[in-house]
Parts: C-alpha cells; sequence; structure tokens
C-alpha cells in the first residue's frame, strides 16, 4: 500500500525539519524583521489618509493580514524548484527517480512533511500571538475548519506551480532566475505581499483569472473576513480544489513529456 | 526466467550544444542550434543470469554510467530492447524500481541529517518490507559487518567509508534480485574496500542477489567478479569469465628491468629519455613484436607478447645493450590485461 510509503516520507521531512532547529529560528528571526518592516511602512501609508480605513481595510485589517500571511509563507514556502533544480544538477535526481514511488509523490509527501513542522513551529505561535494582541479580532468558530482546508488546498496549488516550474529546470540546467521570476509573481499575484483588495479594479479582475490567489488569498479570508456566507465560503473552496486537480493534471503531463527527454547529469 | 537482465543492440545518443570558445562564444550559445550527436552507448548487448556478480568496465567516460541508467530506466535508450526482470524499464521506472538497489559512488540515498536506523526503517515502509524480512535482513547485516554501532550515527558525520558501507546495506535492504553499485569503492582506504568486498560477496551467496558493478579498482574486479564486461566509447570489447580474460592473454609477461643504480635521484626528464631509449633498443632489435613500455618505480616494465618473441631473448638482446642491474619476472596481472585491452581499442581508432 502506497499509504505507508507516503507517512515515512512525510515523518522523514519533520523529523528532518527538527534537525535544523538553528535554521527554523533564523527564519523565524527573518520573519520577525519582515514584519517590523511592513508594519512602519503600512503605518507611513495610512497616516496620509483620511479616516483611517483604505479599500475597506483599516490598519489593524491590514497588519493582522500580512502578519498571518508571512506566516503562512513559511510553512508553505518549501523551495521545491531549489530542490528539483539542486537535484536535477548534482544528479541526485537519479536516486530519487529510483524509489518505487512515482516522482511528484515523493517530492509532494517530502514537502508537506516540512510545511506540517513550520506549521506548528511558525504558523500556530503567530496565530496565538496575534489573537492576543488584537485580543480576538480573528473569527474563531467553523470558519477555522475552512481555513485549514484551504490552506491545504492552497498548498497543493503551489506544490503543482512549483512542480511544474521545476519540471523547466530539467531543460535549462538552472534555476536561479526561473526560481526568483516564479516568486515574485507567485508572491504579488497571491496577494502573499500586498492585500489583493488594495488592487486596483482590472488588475483584481485579471489576478481572480489565474491560480495565485488561491495560495494565499483565499486561505487568509477565512482568517479576516468574517462576513463570509456559507454560499462563499464553499464556492472558494470548490475553485481551489478544481484548480488543484486542473493544474496537477497539467503538472502530471508535463513532466511525463520532459522526464523522457531528460539527460541526468555526472556520468 | 533465465535472464535477470537482457540487452539487445542498445544504442544511446546524446545531443550536445556545439560550445563555441571565450566570452562571445558563450553569447553566441545562447541563440546556437549547432548540436552534435555523442553516440555514448554503441550497439550493446549482453545476457546476465541470476546470481552472477558482474564487473563492467572501462575507462573515464566509456559509457558504463549511461548503460547503468537505461537498466535501471532512468534513461530511455535510443534504439534497442532492454528486459529487467522481465520488465521495460524506462516504461515501468516505478515498479522496476522495487526490484532493484542502487549505489552511486558517490551519492548518498540515505537522509543526510538522520540517524542510519530511522532512514532504514523509513526505506522499510517505502519498499513495502514486511516487518519479519526486515528483521531478518538486519540481522543478516549485523553477522556479517559491525553496523549495530553506527545505527545511531547520522550519515552527515560519517565517513565516507562507513557512509558506502550504509549505502550498500540499503540498496540490499529490500532484498531485490538485482543491485546496481557504480564505484562502490572509489576512494576508500584498503581494510575499507576489503570489508565492502566482503560485505558484496557475502550478500550475493546469502540472497541469490545479481550484482552489476562498475570499478577502476582491479582489486575489485580480481576479488568479486567472475565475469567482466568491457566497454570504451559506447562500444563492448569484451564480455566473458575472468579466467578466459586471462588466459586470452596468457601468452604476455612482464619484465622488468633496472638499469640505473640509484633511479629515485633522477629527474623525470632522464628517466622518460631511458624509457625511449628501451623503446628504441626493442625497436631495432626486434621488428616485428610489439612491446609496451611503462615505469614502475624504479624499474621500467616491459610488456612482451611471448607468441612473438620469447621473453628470455629480449633480456639477453637488452643485457647486452645496457647494463641492467636488477631483473623482475611478472605473470601479467588483470589491470594490464585490462590496460592492454584499452590500448588495443585506442590504436585500432587511431589506424583507421
Amino acid at each position: 500500500m502506497r499509504v505507508r510509503a507516503w507517512l515515512a516520507l512525510i515523518r522523514a521531512a519533520i523529523m528532518e525539519f527538527l534537525q535544523f532547529r538553528v535554521s527554523a529560528l533564523v527564519m523565524l528571526l527573518g520573519n520577525i524583521i519582515y514584519l517590523i518592516v511592513i508594519y512602519n511602512l503600512w503605518k507611513a501609508i495610512y497616516a496620509s489618509v483620511d479616516g483611517g480605513v483604505v479599500n475597506g481595510m483599516s490598519f489593524n485589517d491590514t497588519m493582522i493580514y500580512l502578519v498571518l500571511a508571512s506566516a503562512q509563507f513559511t510553512f508553505m514556502e518549501a523551495y521545491l524548484v531549489w530542490e528539483m533544480g539542486r537535484a536535477v544538477q548534482s544528479g541526485k535526481i537519479v536516486l530519487d527517480l529510483l524509489k518505487p514511488i512515482p516522482y511528484e509523490q515523493y517530492l509532494l509527501f517530502g514537502m508537506e512533511g516540512g510545511n506540517i513542522a513550520a506549521f506548528v513551529v511558525t504558523f500556530i505561535p503567530t496565530f496565538i500571538i496575534v489573537q492576543i494582541i488584537t485580543k480576538g479580532a480573528i473569527p474563531m468558530g467553523i470558519n477555522l475548519v475552512y481555513y485549514l482546508i484551504a490552506a491545504t488546498l492552497g498548498m497543493l496549488i503551489n506544490f503543482t506551480i512549483d512542480f511544474m516550474v521545476g519540471t523547466i529546470c530539467l531543460y535549462t540546467q538552472s534555476i536561479w532566475g526561473i526560481n526568483i521570476m516564479k516568486e515574485v509573481v507567485v508572491l504579488f499575484m497571491s496577494g502573499a505581499t500586498v492585500p489583493l483588495a488594495f488592487f486596483p479594479e482590472t488588475l483584481k479582475k485579471i489576478v481572480m483569472f489565474f491560480p495565485f490567489h488561491s495560495i494565499y488569498n483565499t486561505p487568509l479570508m477565512f482568517l479576516t473576513n468574517s462576513s463570509l456566507t456559507t454560499k462563499d465560503s464553499l464556492l472558494m473552496i470548490l475553485e481551489q480544489l478544481l484548480w488543484v486537480i486542473g493544474l496537477f493534471i497539467i503538472g502530471k503531463i508535463f513532466w511525463k513529456i520532459s522526464e523522457r527527454t531528460i539527460t541526468v547529469n555526472g556520468g | 526466467m533465465e535472464y535477470v537482465i537482457e540487452l539487445k543492440n542498445i544504442d544511446k545518443e546524446f545531443k550536445v550544444l556545439n560550445r563555441h570558445e571565450g566570452l562571445k562564444g558563450s553569447f553566441q550559445d545562447l541563440f546556437s542550434r549547432d548540436y552534435k550527436v555523442i553516440k555514448a552507448v554503441n550497439n550493446v548487448s549482453m545476457k546476465i543470469k541470476p546470481g552472477e556478480i558482474v564487473g563492467y568496465l572501462g575507462p573515464n567516460g566509456a559509457g558504463k554510467s549511461t548503460t547503468i541508467k537505461i537498466m535501471t530506466g532512468v534513461l530511455q535508450p535510443t534504439r534497442g530492447e532492454i528486459l529487467v526482470n522481465g520488465q521495460i524499464p524506462y516504461k515501468n521506472r516505478t515498479s522496476n524500481a522495487q526490484n532493484i538497489g542502487v549505489v552511486f559512488g558517490q551519492r548518498s540515498q540515505l537522509w543526510w541529517s538522520l540517524p542510519l536506523i530511522e532512514s532504514f526503517k523509513l526505506l522499510k515502509d517505502i519498499y513495502g518490507i514486511s516487518d519479519k524480512d526486515y528483521k531478518e535482513m538486519l540481522a543478516l547485516y549485523e553477522s556479517l559487518v559491525d553496523i549495530k554501532e553506527l545505527y545511531s550515527k547520522p550519515i552527515r558525520q560519517m565517513s565516507l567509508g562507513q557512509r558506502t558501507l550504509s549505502d550498500i546495506l540499503a540498496a540490499f535492504l529490500h532484498n531485490p534480485p538485482i543491485v546496481f553499485l557504480d564505484e562502490p569503492t572509489i576512494g576508500l582506504d584498503v581494510s575499507m574496500k576489503a570489508k565492502i568486498r566482503n560485505l558484496i560477496k557475502a550478500l550475493n551467496k546469502e540472497k541469490n542477489t545479481t550484482v552489476i558493478l562498475t570499478t577502476h579498482d582491479m582489486g575489485d574486479v580480481d576479488a568479486l567478479c567472475e565475469r567482466i564486461v568491457i566497454i570504451d566509447k559506447g562500444t563492448m570489447l569484451y564480455d566473458n569469465d575472468i579466467n578466459h580474460l586471462k588466459s586470452f592473454f596468457g601468452a604476455y609477461r612482464t619484465l622488468k628491468i633496472k638499469i640505473d643504480k640509484h633511479a629515485e635521484e633522477l629527474s623525470q626528464d632522464i628517466r622518460d629519455k631511458e624509457k625511449e631509449q628501451i623503446e628504441n633498443l626493442l625497436k631495432e632489435g626486434f621488428e616485428a613484436a610489439d612491446f609496451t613500455v611503462g615505469q614502475d618505480e624504479d624499474f621500467y616494465s616491459i610488456l612482451i607478447d611471448e607468441s612473438q618473441v620469447h621473453l628470455m631473448k629480449v633480456l639477453q638482446y637488452l643485457q647486452e645493450k645496457i647494463k641492467i642491474y636488477d631483473v623482475l619476472l611478472e605473470e601479467i596481472s588483470t589491470e594490464s590485461v585490462i590496460r592492454k585491452i584499452y590500448e588495443d581499442a585506442e590504436n585500432l581508432k587511431k589506424k583507421e
């Protein structure tokens, strides 16, 4: 049964994540510095407007959104493109391909383990701190269940995009440029750096046609927007689900085609 | 199933960009469509029976690793038929992976930061090994090598030898019918090499595992392989058992002579000149015969084909021409036979 292998890969990734305590700490520290920067940035922006509300979001709303977005980034971003690129360059990919599990599953569950560990280590503490500081600004109810589902689906969308971009590495044999480009596009269009509410109407419409907003914006909506109806929520999750299925199929086909043309370095 | 591995007329071609020199050339390469086709494997056929240990030899870049990658299913051959465990590997790579084990010299398939036993447990789940088989395998390992003390050691803290040992054990863990070992003893010290050879031999015997071994170390070949396959520039040069190889080249013997009292004090230039002098003398004296002259520490070694000229005759001749301080006779070693095969192939190419 495959499930046993999947669980093993998740277990391995969690154990490896926990081996690098210092790295997790540095990641947390970097995140705090990032938060201080955006805090001051947005403070300046809000100081220049009257009434303290921009695009329907108060300074507090914006900060909560961005803090949670950055916490979500720490557990969702698995640097999969790097990993694939490095595996191709070093030739380690041969060993990964020779596991009795399809490569995308090997990557997915390996990444999943790291995500779960980072979720517990960074996201949950951040969530609790935000909740304490804001005296309960985040609604606590069924929306948390929606959040978990949406975050999982968002993670899967993120994975399929990374997997496709990583597959390009098979052709280019280099990662740096491609990965930077992907990162900028994904983080901006997903609403991870600037809340989508701040986007101009036309840009917002364009962004909605892409899968990126389903990665960060959709899950975060369940935590920051208390006016969502059940129908809205289910529709958002359905949209995510369709993206997951669609992208996964495309990614798999792209991989199958690329796989045939690969030349493994070294040897 | 009579054969575990069957290759029939396998070709593998790579398309490589023709790189230009210099900065300007590098820019040109950005837009270049100038490809050349490199034939890494050329019409290779072989059949391997269950339980065999096959030494797969060849100089660097001969196409060994490419062939192994074809057999494991990572690469698809350009032409030809291949069956491994009755399956076409590149079409069924994932299910084929269940039936093979691999060790690629310098890389480890183990989890870098985790203790060895954790890696074993993970592999147990990934390959779906039953508790009983797993326990039996570990018991077998423990009886063969001192592995117990390594269980709690993370891979990144291991020495190269310990890591190679662990990787070999990991490759055999799910008891696959075939294990590919790509240069397993590279960079290891003498005692570790011996340990690893014994381990491979014991596992092969115990589990009747077919082992395909590539190496540059003739010690590996002498210790492990009953059969060797030699490949160079993608073409197969030899495929037969090792004894046959030696008798095939049995007419060869090596004569070693020392012509300087204190050879170690002489510069390399002078020694090269002396070597040349010997070569010229031999050419003058025995026009019909071929010799390979080499330098071996204080001695000059002369590989003589005794079907062309008798060794004693050569010695007698040389003694008249130069002063000889010391003489050694050697039966040909596997290493020199194989070097001879490489060189013959090289010469053949040049003549063409």
